[in-house]
């Protein structure tokens, strides 16, 4: 069970035990983490899942889809190098210990 | 234990058609689910509940062989679930998404409402329904799904017949005829379009389905979803919006001062009288909903109109306050089925149209505000806005 380490856009970290499998963004939502609101529950739709990453998790990861990629220019605070919406990515131990920072729009 | 649902039969259905949001508060300080007699539906209003729900689409689903949606248009993307819903989703989402508005839609789209507005600018007066947002919503809607040639008062037509036929639950023939009569229209312009679509691949909702592999009978479908669930919509959002600010001059000035607040007030229109009011989802198991049971098989009506007046969230809920504490909406839906559209209104609505009226329009005002009129509760929005401007 990974731990991911939440750096809220307040500056708190809120560190939640996370099950192999899940979304990042079921992961945060189970463990009430302010700033993923998540409103089309997963489907990369609306974009209220923005998460920013650690470069070197973001090479990990592999390619971005174009339909993300799309998105992640709308979402409401700025794209920044290591964006992703936490719905398309899947808690694995890479992410064990990784600081996961929710961006102020 | 388990509460039972309880029932409101003192209602009208006029009173839901004149103003659903006394009724929507009452029933959600009633219980988490109210059958309300008039509409034949038991209403979910929390905006919580809701929210829950649409986090469950095993337990709360929105196929429905039954549902009248189906017999009108076809087996359609709306009353599909999971991978079946996906599939279908994800063929039309290469001509919605954000950077495709941006790329390919956002400059015919300025095209369609200068011409819109060129037409009424000399004249001093207008009223908006018919002047302005159903021809703007229904040529950018034709543009996006790839058909030409179909004027607008057509599309209008069609749309508001199909949307009539899927709710015709009395089963009056003269509905049924003019539904079945929009169905064939649509399937004949599309039949007219797609060689020009296969010939020339492109960004418009026609050729996105057709490099997805989408069968013919799928994109009639599909295409008859967006006709009835595009058009009215960015319409209803338009005349909102600017009903707001000119019932506000002061929010509008604010936003004119600094246009970046367009997108914000347009947020805030589409909380305050959101152009569609309720969906269906059916029960797959008996399940209760805050305390309160429902059965397998039953259907619930997600009233998203009364959610976002939920008093539990949003303060002073009746109010249309661009500058209220920022907080998400469900205008759009959630869930899987949220708004497809919901990227091309946003740019439409709040970053071309409503701001090219009032930059236009010089010193837009309501001829007399008791001339406007809101109708509707499942759609709900301006149907009647006569308006003065500086000529």
């Amino acid at each position: 069970m990974p731990t991911i380490r939440f750096l809220l856009a307040g500056g708190e970290e809120l560190a939640v035990e996370a099950l192999n499998g899940r979304s990042l963004m079921e992961t945060a939502l189970e463990n009430s983490v302010p700033g993923i609101v998540a409103e089309c529950n997963g489907s990369a739709a609306c974009a209220t899942c923005h998460v920013v990453l650690p470069d070197q998790i973001m090479s990990a990861l592999g390619p971005i889809s174009e339909h993300e990629n799309d998105m992640l220019d709308f979402a409401e605070a700025p794209r920044e190098a290591g964006s992703r919406l936490s719905c398309q990515i899947k808690v694995s131990d890479i992410l064990d210990n990784v600081a996961v920072r929710i961006p102020s729009a | 234990m388990a509460e039972a649902v309880k029932v409101v039969d003192d209602v009208t259905f006029e009173d839901l058609l004149a103003n659903p949001y006394p009724v929507f508060k009452r029933v959600r300080d009633l219980g988490p689910v109210v059958k309300v007699e008039a509409a034949n539906i038991m209403m979910v209003t929390r905006f919580d509940d809701i929210m829950a729900i649409e986090r469950d689409p095993e337990t709360f689903s929105s196929v429905n062989p039954q549902s009248l949606l189906n017999t009108v248009i076809g087996p359609n993307l709306m009353r599909k679930d999971g991978a079946d819903h996906a599939r279908e989703r994800a063929a039309i989402d290469p001509s919605l998404r954000p950077g495709v508005v941006k790329r390919c839609w956002a400059e015919p789209m300025q095209a369609i409402c200068a011409d819109v507005i060129s037409r009424i600018e000399h004249k001093g007066e207008a009223e908006l329904f018919e002047d302005l947002a159903a021809p703007i919503a229904a040529r950018a809607l034709c543009d996006i799904l790839g058909i030409d040639g179909v004027d607008w008062p057509t599309m209008v037509l069609w749309s508001q017949s199909l949307i009539d036929g899927s709710g015709n639950y009395s089963h009056n023939p003269e509905i049924a005829r003019k539904a079945k009569e929009a169905a064939r229209g649509v399937e004949s312009a599309v039949n007219r379009m797609l060689p020009h679509h296969r010939d020339n691949p492109n960004a418009s909702m026609l050729s996105s389905m057709l490099q997805a592999g989408q069968t013919t009978e799928q994109i009639y479908a599909n295409i008859k979803v967006a006709i009835g669930g595009g058009l009215n919509e960015p319409r209803d959002s338009i005349l909102t919006l600017i009903l707001g600010l000119l019932q506000n001059p002061d929010q509008l000035a604010r936003i004119r001062a600094e246009p970046s607040l367009w997108g914000q007030a347009f947020e805030e229109a589409v909380r305050w009288i959101s152009p569609i009011g309720m969906y269906p989802r059916r029960l797959t198991r008996d399940v209760e909903i805050s305390g309160t049971l429902v059965r397998e098989g039953e259907q619930v009506g997600l009233c998203v109109g009364a959610a976002n007046h939920d008093d539990r969230r949003f303060s002073d809920p009746e109010k249309f306050d661009v500058f209220r504490e920022k907080k998400s909406h469900l205008a759009f839906g959630a869930g899987s089925h949220f708004c497809a559209g919901t990227w091309v209104s946003r740019a439409l609505v709040s970053q071309i149209a409503v701001p090219m009226v009032f930059e236009r329009l010089r010193n837009l005002r309501l001829k007399a505000p008791e001339l406007v009129r809101v109708r509707g509760w499942v759609f709900r929005g301006p149907t009647h806005m006569p308006v003065v401007w500086d000529a």
